[in-house]
Parts: structure tokens; C-alpha cells; sequence
């Protein structure tokens, strides 16, 4: 039944296939014991995949116990249900495959009381009886094994995942992956999400965002402005590259105002990197710096990320306690549960976050400006802030090629250092940024269910790919890397890499993978899903439409000059900090208390929305979240998934239930009159025998009571 | 329906409209309600009334309510009613002080703040105002709320009075009142505990005991005078029956007493008892004896009035002071974890029940607090009968109101004395929600059924829930020799509560037919964490055996009881409501195919009735549905917005304005 489903990420049942893959195991397996892999193990391996060790065992800690093998290979750990490869459709299994990167804990149990925790190089002290594996993406996998001669088998995989774990290397990626099924490569792109790499991309997008005072600046193709930037960006029209590559060096690691969003509404959304202030730049590159932030707008709003958000230390911290929290062992009384969440700070930051977006959603919707996010690196919380302000304000982004593009162009192609901060790196620096935004765009979700063609296992999907090393998406920490790896910057890699090594020629698939090829990770069955069924477009008209700029590209100092930060609006002298004093931006304002609110110490500083936006109460496809203590939850489905007390399908999807019943109905009704047209477009079933009419009422009868019960 | 001039109430809105037998005590004008959520304190001006039944303020822009706002509106409550029962603490502001207001007043405040039981806050400025004006409205609020009332005095019985024959009782739907003997019987063979029990009616007239309902469900071999040796005390009382046969009885402590003597003749009357349902055909009984070991009525109060306080919210400073450390603040009150502990007992006596096969026998001082609670939530969780609609009126009215809960106390609706203020129903209810919203498919009603019967309890003309015990209520209504209307459909308020479009809301639309009985397990366990993990890692049976999960994470805020008045928790086009619309289109698509598929199947052609589309062309509609609709005044979602100056000069600012309309426009 679809709401019993009790999957670990999906919502899909495995109840049913499993009597099958049974049956079908014990006729084709008698001897399951035999100590050889069966050939088909073999044949499910990557390219220049090796089985190190493998035993047979049984998932546990679900209902039903699932019998098959546990495989350690140079890449992976992964248990593959018997019977599985019957239905596989993908090569990577999203269920039980966990990349060795991404084992944040690896216990043996023996008996009852013998548990011993296994790091990289250490070594095991009994034969275990059960190995449990719990994923950095919070995912848990017991495997029990067998007694009765297999021991051996047991402890040899263990000790394997234990010394594959300590020679593994966080930036390798699997290699050679292909698509299954070579002429569907992009199937589950359709259209395909731009990766933002080439200058047509660039173009398009400008379009169908009418920025029409922007261009794409081809200025570091070569990436030698900065490696971190991509190779294209936009930039106002007015701005000549010349100027642009001279501005930009008076910006923190050369990323200077590059144009994120151009609001529908005429605003303009920027990012850029903190002012360099050691550098010394003569008039005309200040005039330069000031007008591509002031991006012809007189009303200029500069905006302090970093103020009121965490640290990159305070979301690594709070990641970590709230991983420690949701471990299965986790000491936590039951009634101490709401204050040991609290006291990891995780929604805390996610709250700051969502209010922190809100109020910038409200600056660039309220009235037409230039809305500039400023972080020293410019490479997190920028990204973060700019997709949720664009996930607020425009229903474009909540769709699921919006949000897929959004997510390529603002962090993978912006340069979000992905490797360090996923903690590929080792370095100190780990933080996961990306992590905390999809916890937020998750909340925007339970908050307006209706305003997003994704679903929630859809952001479930994209939280577990970034630690599985199949393409290079999460696996580089700057556009150029990723380049270089992929082939692509041949012509120019001789100024750069001296020395590297260029990927194998005849390589081309890999060129084209990313996160966003599905069908690497996930059965078509578990796509279907990242539908949002609740999803009511209706909501969203396009009726956004561009209206004309008049007061664009006026030059001639700006009318005004705002700080925001903490909640209120601070005049600014000048945009600049190099004229005479530095800039406020340099005193760091992070994690003071807003003021208190009272009206006159605000009387110069209110802002927000006007009064009047006619019978609605927000303009069309804005939305406000709400970022109450309340009103943020905690993602369940995410977090606890690796605690076997706290199951999965709790709550029925009950809109994905009663869908599937209309498609089913549908169907039936057109096997029996064909000439009936459904009135929606309904999903493709597997086709049934044509019933009679006695049949179907029986059907009916027997769905309306048992389903939907 | 309930009130029979609704239509002119509709019409005009202004004028103070009255129920049948409510009378108007006082009133003021020039009150400026303040639009609570803006610290800029604007407001909208017009009169408070008191009457009898309520405290309603008449704002002058009443007339400017559109279409969509009518449609959501309560008939008998409205927007800016509050009825007398459901005032909780009045305040008065003098010089920015805040204080309690209670007894005479010598000075009178300059504004007014009114806390509601269903956690609205009012808040009412009377600089503008009368003083004898304001002094006859203050002491007059102050002492019909707050003043120890009679029993008598209560607008119930003036409502009964002129309120009379406009009962229709639709036969289907028909909740179980369990007044008669008759229904005893039913309930009895419904169960299939007529083998073992009987229903008696030694206490008719109330002979025996005060009490107890006139008719209730012995162990069939109890004597009958047995009842009447300790009036009732002693004597195990049937609730419900499992399908195994094991049932849940209850039982109300015996008199405590000092004198050997009489404790001897205490414990040989015990032993009898116990003599009798220990030995077979009755199952092994175990005793749970409510009064130790489990939650006090105090713990229960105390609880309760910290958790209310982080929702009763004056103003948005304070709202954001405490927003803070919302979890902690909500930890240190205890209330989910008083939820816990009742619906962990229950599962550990579903256990006992459904696993050891053992008879359930529930001990308190007068079995009418938590013995309610706890049984009607084990017969929630063990028979899906009761997560019908009807079904669950039928258990309150069995468990609580026949049951004997005092709601009179625990309501406080007397003012008589504010320590037996305990809010067991209401708990009762947070437990319920707690499984509906873990299990929804599992009932046939829905959080907002849940909500509106939770405010039902201090709506004077349902006489469900104004008295101490069966006995109370028919002495009182009989003296006055009413034909009393609310008989039959008193404890579902629900029906004609709200306007025929919002009922769709309440009724749940995907609990169906819940008929099938529980499949009987097998296996025995014999523990609670054994019985508690292996029916969770199961897949779930909606129809049959239901356990809540229990873990910290999974106890929640009932956030739509609790947050719907704060404007700060409004989401605008969001949460559950907009998933709603798109359910209601499903679910309408799927019945008029079903239909096609009839008509097909009969070859008839019946007329296409257009089903109708409720929410698809309303406004956006916000997580206050369907208790209202947007707040009005709350156009600034963030810091208060009133001029643009000190932006740019005037010319520039008129265009940029301009400019914003049109986007609104679009």
C-alpha cells in the first residue's frame, strides 16, 4: 500500500516486490553460501571498481529483514539485496550504497553488549555479528550476518571497509561512470539543467530574467580575473570589460558585484566578495566599483551577510551536535529532547537565515533598487541568502528545473567551495553551508506546500548525492577545478595546470554528468517522486511582467545609500570604503542583539512593504516565511531516519495517495470507454487486463475501503 | 440550525445582534480596539458591549467585510466576541503598568487587555472613552466574568428558555448518548461484552448516587446491592471491551477512613469484589491505580498555565523576548511531556489488554479525571469505531460527560474556585490531536474538528459540557421543566457551527469507512517497549490496533489550537490550507470519475451535478483558516512601515508609490 511505505528516503513501499525478489533468489541461488561472488556481483562494479570483501548478511533494523550482500569495494560499501539486480535500472543504488566518504561511523556489534567502534586503522577484536554503518547523511545500514562457517566472511569485510575507509581519497571521484543506458543519457534532464559553463547559457538566462541592462561578460574565460568566479557573468551594460577586471581587483580573491537576480519588478540582486582594503585604487577605479554597484539604480541598499547569520565554525559545530543527537544511541531523555535541539543551534541558524532572506525578499520586492550582498568570501552565505531570496520572490526557482538551475548558477558555478566544506579536504574549514540551505528551503516547503513542484525527497535525494562521489558537482571547489577535470579548458590549461595530467580523451559522457542526471543514483520509480503532487501552479502566475525601467542606467551618484543590517536600515556616506574611513562593513556587527523596536529610534530607518498592494496582502509569487521559534520544525525525515524507532511514512502523503487513485480510476475508465477523455493527464500505469464492469465497481468498493481508509 | 436570525445578522453587521434569551448589560463607545500585532498601536474604533453571554466589541467599519470574509465567520461567535466563559485574566494598563483587574476597582484603566481561555488577546483603549461610561463597562466586565456566578445564573438556561424547538435531529447521525438502558445494551453488544457484563439500572432517579449516570455496566455476577453499600464506590465499573474479551473497568477509590473498624468492613467488601472479576470466565485483572504513580490534577494545572503564557501574547516585543528560547521555554512547561505520560499509560494498558489478554482496572479517587482520559484513549487507539466522527462523540459522551468529569470545576465556568481549574479535557483532546496528526488516515475527523470542539467548551448553549455530572444536569434542567434543545445534538456542536462550505474542513476527507474490526494478534508479548516496537515496525492498519509514537521528537505543539491567533505565525498562502484546495479538486475529480463509472455501469444518465469549488477562486487564504481569514492590518511583515521619508523627495516618492500599486495590480 503507497502511505504504509517505509523506505528509508522514499515514500515508495518495499513490501511489494519483495516476495519476488524472494522467490526468485532461492530458485536462482540454492547455494547461497558459496564463498565465490557470483559473477553478477562482479558485473554490477563500476569501471576500475574492485571487490575488496564481501559476506552475505541481513539488513536489519526495518521490517522486513532483507537477506542479500555486503560488498566493500575500493569505492563503496554497499549491500545489495538478493534478487536486486532483477530491478536495478541504475548503477549507483541510492537505498544501501554508502561511498566511503561518506561513512561518518562504523560499529561492530557481537551479543549484546560488544560494541566496538571502528575508525580508519583500527583493528577489529571479535567476529562481528552485526555491522552497523552510519552515514555523515545521517543514513544508518545494519547488516547482520550469518553464523555457521562465515565468520571469516564477516570479519574479513569488515576489517576491508575499515582500511578502504583509511586509503580513501574524498576528492576521487568513481570513475568512469556512465549512464546505464548510454542513448538515454538525458533522460531525466529534460530540459537539461544548464550547468552554466558556456556563454550561451549565460545569455539565456539574462533573457529570461529581461535583465535588460545586463551582459554577459566573457572577462574571465581564462579565469584569470579569479579561479573561483565562473568563466562568465553579467555585469551592467555600461561597464567595458577593461573596467570590470580593474574593479574586480579591489575586491577579496577578485570577486567583485556580478548581477545574481534581476527582480521582474525592475531591483536588481547583486553578490559580491568584501572590498580589498589594503589595495589603493585611483578615481577612476572607484567610479568603476561604484557604479557596477549602484547598477544605475539611485536607491542602493548595501547588505552585510555575515551580520546576523552563523559563522562557517557555528553552522560545522551545530551540524556536528545535531548529528551527535540524532544518532540511534543518542543519551537524550525524551523530555529533554526539545532543549538538547535547541542546544545544538541548527534551527536557530536556519531561522536567521529564513528571516535574514525574508527581509531581503521584502528590500528588493518593495521598491525598485540595487540590493548588494556582501561577504568577505563571497562564496557562502552570499550563494545561500541569494537562492532563498530568489526562492522567496520568484516562482520560476520553485519549480524543478528553477530550483536545479538556481542551485547550479548560485553554488556549483558561483564557486561554493563544496570539497572543503563537505569536509572532502580535511581542513579546518568544513562547513556545510549547502546542507543548512536545504534545511531551509525544506522549512519553505512544510510552509507552503503548495508553491513547489519539488518534493521533499527530492531535496532528500540532492542531500544525500553531495557526499556520493559520482560526478564532479560536489566534488571541486571552484569552476576552474572542475573544468580542468572535465576536459573542457584544454586550451588554456597550459597557463594553469602546468604539469596536470589531462583526463583520458574518448572520456565524453563524464564531460556532461552532474547531480542533476538522476537516473545515476535513482529508479525512475524514485524520480516520479521528486514531483510534488500538492504542487498547485496556480498559485504562481507568470504575470510577473517586466516593466519598463525608466530611471535605468541614469549615472550620477546615487539618492541614497543604505547599510542593512540587524533588521534596520543604516545611512551610508558612501559605497566605497577607500575615500576616507573604512567602510562599516569592516566592523563586524555579527550576533548583537537587534534593537529594541521602538518607533522613534526608527523613524528614519523604517523600510518594508507598502501598505496597499490591492486585495492581496503580498504582490504575486512573493512569499514570506514564516521563521517563528514554532513555525521552524525539524526535518525528521532527514535527520532521524537512521533511528529505527522513529520510522519513515508516518504521516501519509495522502495528495500522492489520492493521485495515484484518479490515475488508477482514469485508467480504468478509459481501457473500458475508450472514447472518454480524462480530464487530466494522468500518469502512465502498467497496463492492465481490460475488466468487466462488475470487476471494476468490485474494484472500487474494495479501494474505497481498504485505501483509502 | 441554532440560531434563527441569522440572516439579519449577516445583513447588518454593526448593530449588536443577540442570541434568543441574551440580554445586553452595558456598553461604551469610542473604545479603539488595537489591531494587536502593530507596535504603532493603531486601531479601530467602536463599542464594547457586555452581555449576558458576552463581551463583544461592534467596530465601525464593520460594513466593509467582503464576500470570502462572511463565509469563514462563526454563527454564533464572532470575530470580536468573547463569550463570558472564555475570558481567562483581565488586565488594566494604568500608566504602562500592567495589572490584574479583579474585585472594585477605585481607579480605572486607561486600557484594557482580555486573555482568552481559546488564547485570543483583546486589547482595548479607553483614553477616548466616557469615565462613567468606562467605569460601567470595566466593573460591569470584571464582574460578570470574573464574580462567582450560580448555577442557575448561567446563559444556558435563559438560552434554553427562549430558544426552544429548533432541534432537528438527523437520525443517521446520531451520537450515542448513553442516557438510556438501551444504549448501555447497544454499546454492550457492540463489544460483544454482553457475556460477561450487564448493564444495570439500580441507580435510576439517581437513587444510589449523585454520582454516577443513571445507568452504567456491571460484571454480570455483582450484586446489585453492592452498589449501593459504598454509593457507588468500590464497584467496577465497565468501559469497553477488546476483541479478546479483556475489557477496561474502572474503579472509584473507597472513603478513606481512620477507624479500624470500618476499613475491616472497607476490605472485606474489596475482597468480595475481587473475588468475583478474579475468578474465570473473567480474565487475570491488573490494577492501575490513577491517584499514585501517574500525573497529579496539580502538575496537570501547572503545566498548563506555563504553556498558555508563551501564546497569550500582548504585544510583538514580548512575542519575539520569548521567541527565543521557544524550545526550552517550551521543554521547562512540561505539557508535552504530560502528553507523553498519558498516552504512554495507554499503550502500556493497550499492552496489557491486547497482548496479555488481562483485564484493565483503572483506580482514582472519583474515576472522573484521568480515569476519562486514559480510557477513552486506550479505546481510541484499540477500536477504530471510535475514530469515526461519530464514534468519537459517542466516547466523550460515554467517558466524560455520563463518566462524571466535573466541567463545571474543571472549567471553572462558576468562578467559584479557581484551584479545580484543571484542563483534563483539554489535555484529553492535546492527546487525540497528537495521533491524528501522526496517523491522519486513521480518523474520520480532522485537527479543526479537534480545535472547534476545544472551544465548544465555553460556548454556553451546548449544555455538554457546563455541568459537574449527569445528575446535576437533569436535576437542574428538570426543575425548570425545559424541553431543552440541545438534547439530542449538544455534543456535536460541530453541526451548524460553522457554514455548510467550511464543513467540508471538518469533516476528515479521506477517513472513510472504518469498519473492519482488529485482526487478533497472535504473538504475546510481555513487555510494553517489545509491544510498543514491533507494532511500529509494521506497517500500519488504520482500521485496526493504533499506537502514537512517544519519542521526543514526535510530541508536538498542536500548533493551530495554539497559534492561530498570533499574527506573527501567520503564513500568508501557506501551510496546511493550501495543500486543502488541492485535495478538495482531487478529491471531487475522483468522485465524479467514480461516477462516470457508475452511470457506465447502470447505463444511466443522471444529471451532472456540478461539485461545488470551495477555496480554487478565494483569496490566498493564510494559516488562520478557518478561523479567519487575513488579518487585515497586518500589511508589514516585518518592522512597522508608516511614511517613506527620509527617501528621496516628494515627487520621487509619489511616482515610486504609483509604481507599487501597479505591481500589486498585475
Amino acid at each position: 500500500m503507497w502511505w504504509g511505505g517505509r523506505g528509508q528516503s522514499f515514500n515508495i513501499a518495499p513490501q511489494k516486490e519483495e516476495p519476488e525478489m524472494g522467490s526468485v533468489q532461492e530458485s536462482r541461488m540454492p547455494e547461497p553460501r558459496s564463498h565465490q561472488p557470483s559473477s553478477c556481483l562482479a558485473s554490477r562494479c563500476l569501471p576500475g571498481e574492485q571487490i575488496l570483501a564481501w559476506a552475505p548478511g541481513v539488513r536489519k533494523g526495518l521490517e522486513p529483514e532483507l537477506s542479500g550482500t555486503l560488498i566493500c569495494t575500493n569505492f563503496r560499501v554497499t549491500f545489495q539485496p538478493c534478487g536486486w539486480q532483477q530491478n536495478e535500472d541504475t548503477p549507483l543504488s541510492s537505498e544501501y550504497d554508502f561511498a566511503l566518504v561518506n561513512i561518518g561511523r562504523l560499529e561492530a556489534v557481537s551479543g549484546l553488549s560488544r560494541v566496538q567502534l571502528l575508525r580508519p586503522g583500527s583493528l577489529l577484536k571479535f567476529i562481528p555479528e552485526e555491522i552497523m554503518i552510519h552515514g555523515r547523511d545521517f543514513r544508518l545500514l545494519r547488516v547482520g550476518f550469518e553464523a555457521g562457517g562465515l565468520e571469516p566472511q564477516a570479519f574479513q569485510v569488515t576489517m576491508a571497509i575499515v582500511q578502504a575507509r583509511a586509503q580513501s581519497n574524498p576528492a576521487q571521484q568513481y570513475s568512469g561512470i556512465t549512464l546505464s543506458k548510454a542513448g538515454q543519457a538525458s533522460g531525466s534532464r529534460k530540459p537539461p539543467v544548464p550547468l552554466m559553463e558556456t556563454a550561451e547559457d549565460w545569455e539565456t538566462e539574462r533573457k529570461k530574467q529581461a535583465a535588460r541592462g545586463w551582459r554577459v561578460s566573457t572577462v574571465n574565460e581564462r579565469f584569470d580575473v579569479a579561479t573561483s568566479l565562473p568563466r562568465y557573468f553579467w555585469v551592467p551594460n555600461r561597464i567595458l570589460d577593461s573596467e570590470v577586471r580593474r574593479a574586480f581587483g579591489h575586491f577579496h580573491q577578485g570577486r567583485g558585484p556580478r548581477l545574481s537576480w534581476h527582480h521582474p519588478g525592475g531591483s536588481d540582486l547583486l553578490r559580491c566578495g568584501g572590498f580589498y582594503t589594503a589595495s589603493d585604487p585611483n578615481k577612476e577605479d572607484i567610479r568603476a566599483v561604484e557604479s557596477m554597484l549602484q547598477a544605475g539604480h539611485s536607491d542602493v541598499v548595501l547588505v552585510d551577510t555575515m551580520d546576523e547569520l552563523p559563522s562557517l565554525a557555528d553552522v560545522q559545530l551545530a551540524h556536528l551536535r545535531l548529528r551527535a543527537l540524532c544518532l540511534p544511541d543518542s543519551s537524550v531523555a525524551e523530555d529533554k529532547w526539545l532543549s538538547a535541539l535547541e542546544g545544538t543551534r541548527w534551527l536557530d541558524y536556519i531561522r536567521a537565515c529564513l528571516r535574514k532572506a525574508s527581509d531581503i525578499s521584502v528590500l528588493v520586492t518593495s521598491r525598485v533598487r540595487s540590493v548588494i550582498l556582501q561577504e568577505r568570501g563571497d562564496r557562502d552565505l552570499n550563494g545561500l541568502l541569494s537562492s532563498l531570496v530568489q526562492l522567496l520572490s520568484a516562482p520560476e526557482a520553485r519549480t524543478l528545473f528553477g530550483f536545479q538551475s538556481l542551485v547550479q548558477r548560485e553554488w556549483v558555478a558561483a564557486g561554493h567551495p563544496f570539497l572543503t566544506r563537505l569536509g572532502g579536504t580535511g581542513a579546518s574549514e568544513e562547513a556545510p553551508v549547502f546542507l543548512l540551505f536545504l534545511d531551509c528551503v525544506w522549512q519553505l516547503l512544510q510552509q507552503f506546500p503548495a508553491d513547489f513542484e519539488f518534493s521533499e525527497f527530492f531535496l532528500l535525494a540532492l542531500h544525500d548525492s553531495v557526499r556520493v562521489p559520482d560526478t564532479l558537482t560536489f566534488l571541486r571547489n571552484t569552476p576552474w577545478e572542475r573544468g580542468k577535470q572535465s576536459g573542457q579548458l584544454n586550451s588554456y590549461t597550459q597557463v594553469y595546470t602546468p604539469g596536470y595530467s589531462q583526463p583520458p580523451a574518448g572520456n565524453s559522457f563524464n564531460l556532461q554528468l552532474s547531480v542533476w542526471d538522476w537516473d545515476l543514483r535513482y529508479s525512475n520509480a524514485q524520480i516520479l517522486q521528486f514531483q510534488n503532487p500538492g504542487y498547485d501552479p496556480e498559485h504562481c502566475p507568470d504575470s510577473w511582467l517586466p516593466r519598463p525601467q525608466p530611471s535605468f542606467m541614469i549615472p550620477g551618484p546615487p539618492s541614497s545609500v543604505w547599510l542593512f543590517s540587524r533588521g534596520a536600515l543604516t545611512p551610508l556616506n558612501q559605497l566605497c570604503p577607500w575615500r576616507d574611513s573604512p567602510s562599516l562593513l569592516a566592523v563586524s556587527s555579527r550576533w548583537l542583539p537587534r534593537p529594541a523596536i521602538s518607533s522613534e529610534s526608527l523613524a528614519d530607518q523604517e523600510w518594508g512593504l507598502p501598505s496597499h498592494w490591492g486585495a492581496c496582502p503580498l504582490p504575486p509569487g512573493l512569499l514570506l516565511p514564516g521563521y517563528l521559534g514554532p513555525q521552524i520544525r525539524f526535518w525528521r525525515r532527514c535527520y532521524l531516519r537512521g533511528r529505527p524507532e522513529v520510522q519513515m511514512g508516518l504521516s501519509a502523503p495522502t495528495i500522492s495517495g489520492l493521485q495515484d487513485e484518479l490515475s488508477h480510476l482514469q485508467e480504468l475508465l478509459r481501457k473500458w470507454t475508450p472514447r472518454i477523455s480524462p480530464e487530466v493527464h494522468s500518469k502512465k500505469r502498467d497496463p492492465h487486463t481490460i475488466l468487466n464492469p462488475t470487476e471494476i465497481v468490485g474494484i472500487l468498493k474494495g479501494r474505497a475501503e481498504g485505501d483509502l481508509g | 440550525e441554532i440560531h434563527t436570525n441569522e440572516k439579519e445578522v449577516t445583513e447588518k453587521e454593526v448593530t449588536l445582534h443577540l442570541l434568543p434569551g441574551e440580554q445586553l448589560l452595558c456598553e461604551a463607545s469610542t473604545v479603539l480596539k488595537y489591531v494587536q500585532e502593530d507596535s504603532c498601536q493603531h486601531g479601530v474604533y467602536g463599542r464594547l458591549v457586555c452581555t449576558d453571554f458576552k463581551i463583544a466589541f461592534l467596530g465601525d467599519d464593520e460594513s466593509a467585510l467582503d464576500n470570502d470574509e462572511t463565509q469563514f465567520k462563526n454563527k454564533v461567535v464572532g470575530e470580536n466576541d468573547i463569550t463570558l466563559h472564555c475570558v481567562d485574566q483581565i488586565y488594566g494598563v494604568f500608566d504602562e503598568k500592567k495589572k490584574t483587574l479583579f474585585g472594585q476597582l477605585k481607579k480605572y484603566p486607561e486600557k484594557l487587555i482580555i486573555h482568552c481561555k481559546d488564547l485570543r488577546v483583546f486589547q482595548f483603549c479607553l483614553r477616548y472613552t466616557k469615565e462613567e461610561e468606562v467605569k460601567r463597562i470595566v466593573s460591569g466586565i470584571i464582574h460578570h466574568t470574573q464574580a462567582p456566578k450560580l448555577l442557575k445564573r448561567l446563559f444556558l438556561f435563559s438560552y434554553a428558555t427562549a430558544a426552544q424547538n429548533n432541534t432537528v435531529t438527523d437520525p443517521k447521525n446520531h451520537t450515542i448518548m448513553f442516557d438510556t438502558l438501551k444504549d448501555w445494551c447497544w454499546e454492550l453488544e457492540r463489544t460483544k461484552g454482553n457475556m460477561k457484563y450487564k448493564a444495570v439500572s439500580v441507580n435510576e432517579g439517581y437513587k444510589v448516587c449523585e454520582r454516577l449516570p443513571a445507568y452504567f455496566v456491571v460484571p454480570t455476577p455483582l450484586p446489585e446491592e453492592n452498589v449501593q453499600r459504598f454509593q457507588g464506590h468500590g464497584i467496577p465499573i465497565w468501559c469497553w471491551s477488546c476483541h479478546n474479551g479483556s475489557a477496561l473497568l474502572k474503579m472509584s477509590a473507597l472513603p478513606k477512613e481512620q477507624d479500624d473498624g470500618i476499613l475491616q468492613i472497607q476490605k472485606s467488601f474489596l475482597d468480595g469484589v475481587y473475588k468475583t472479576i478474579h475468578r474465570p470466565p473473567y480474565e487475570i485483572v491488573k490494577t492501575e491505580d490513577l491517584s499514585s504513580n501517574f500525573l497529579s490534577l496539580q502538575e496537570i494545572q501547572t503545566a498548563y498555565s506555563k504553556f498558555k503564557q508563551l501564546f497569550l501574547i500582548d504585544n510583538s516585543t514580548e512575542f519575539w523576548d520569548t521567541d527565543i528560547k521557544w524550545f526550552s521555554l517550551l521543554e521547562s512547561s512540561s505539557w508535552l511531556d504530560i502528553i507523553r505520560r498519558c498516552l504512554k499509560k495507554a499503550i502500556e494498558i493497550t499492552e496489557c489488554m491486547e497482548a496479555q489478554n488481562m483485564n484493565v482496572l483503572l483506580l482514582e479517587e472519583n474515576a472522573s479525571d484521568l480515569c476519562c482520559l486514559i480510557s477513552s484513549l486506550v479505546q481510541l487507539m484499540m477500536d477504530p469505531h471510535c475514530r469515526t466522527r461519530i464514534g468519537f462523540q459517542s466516547l466523550i459522551q460515554k467517558e466524560w460527560v455520563m463518566g462524571g468529569h466535573c466541567f463545571l470545576d474543571r472549567c471553572n465556568h462558576l468562578r467559584q474556585n479557581d484551584k479545580e481549574e484543571v484542563p483534563v479535557f483539554l489535555l484529553f483532546l492535546d492527546c487525540v490531536w497528537q495521533l491524528v496528526h501522526q496517523h491522519p488516515p486513521a480518523f474520520e475527523f480532522t485537527e479543526t474538528y479537534l480545535t472547534v470542539l476545544s472551544d465548544s467548551l465555553y460556548i454556553p448553549i451546548f449544555s455538554t459540557f457546563f455541568f459537574n455530572s449527569p445528575h446535576q444536569k437533569d436535576t437542574n434542567m428538570h426543575q425548570r421543566q425545559l424541553s431543552l434543545p440541545l438534547t439530542q445534538s449538544k455534543s456535536s456542536p460541530k453541526r451548524g457551527f460553522f457554514r455548510e462550505e467550511t464543513d467540508h474542513l471538518i469533516k476528515n476527507l479521506l477517513g472513510k469507512r472504518i469498519s473492519k474490526l482488529i485482526n487478533s494478534s497472535d504473538e504475546l508479548q510481555d513487555n510494553f517497549r517489545e509491544f510498543y516496537d514491533s507494532w511500529h515496525s509494521k506497517p500500519t492498519d488504520y482500521h485496526g490496533l493504533l499506537l502514537p509514537h512517544i519519542e521526543g521528537p514526535e510530541i508536538k505543539v498542536w500548533a493551530q489550537r495554539y497559534l492561530r491567533w498570533i499574527p506573527e505565525a501567520q503564513i500568508l498562502g501557506g501551510s496546511r490550507v493550501a495543500t486543502m484546495s488541492k485535495l478538495l479538486e482531487m478529491i471531487e475529480e475522483v468522485q465524479s470519475l467514480q461516477e462516470k463509472i457508475d452511470e457506465r455501469h447502470h447505463s444511466q444518465q443522471a444529471p451532472q451535478a456540478e461539485a461545488p469549488c470551495l477555496l480554487r477562486n478565494s483569496a490566498r487564504l493564510s494559516s488562520l483558516f478557518p478561523f479567519a481569514l487575513l488579518q487585515r492590518h497586518s500589511s508589514k511583515p516585518v518592522l512597522p512601515t508608516s511614511g517613506w521619508k527620509a527617501l528621496g523627495d516628494e515627487d520621487d516618492l509619489a511616482k515610486r508609490e504609483d509604481e507599487f500599486v501597479d505591481l500589486g495590480d498585475v
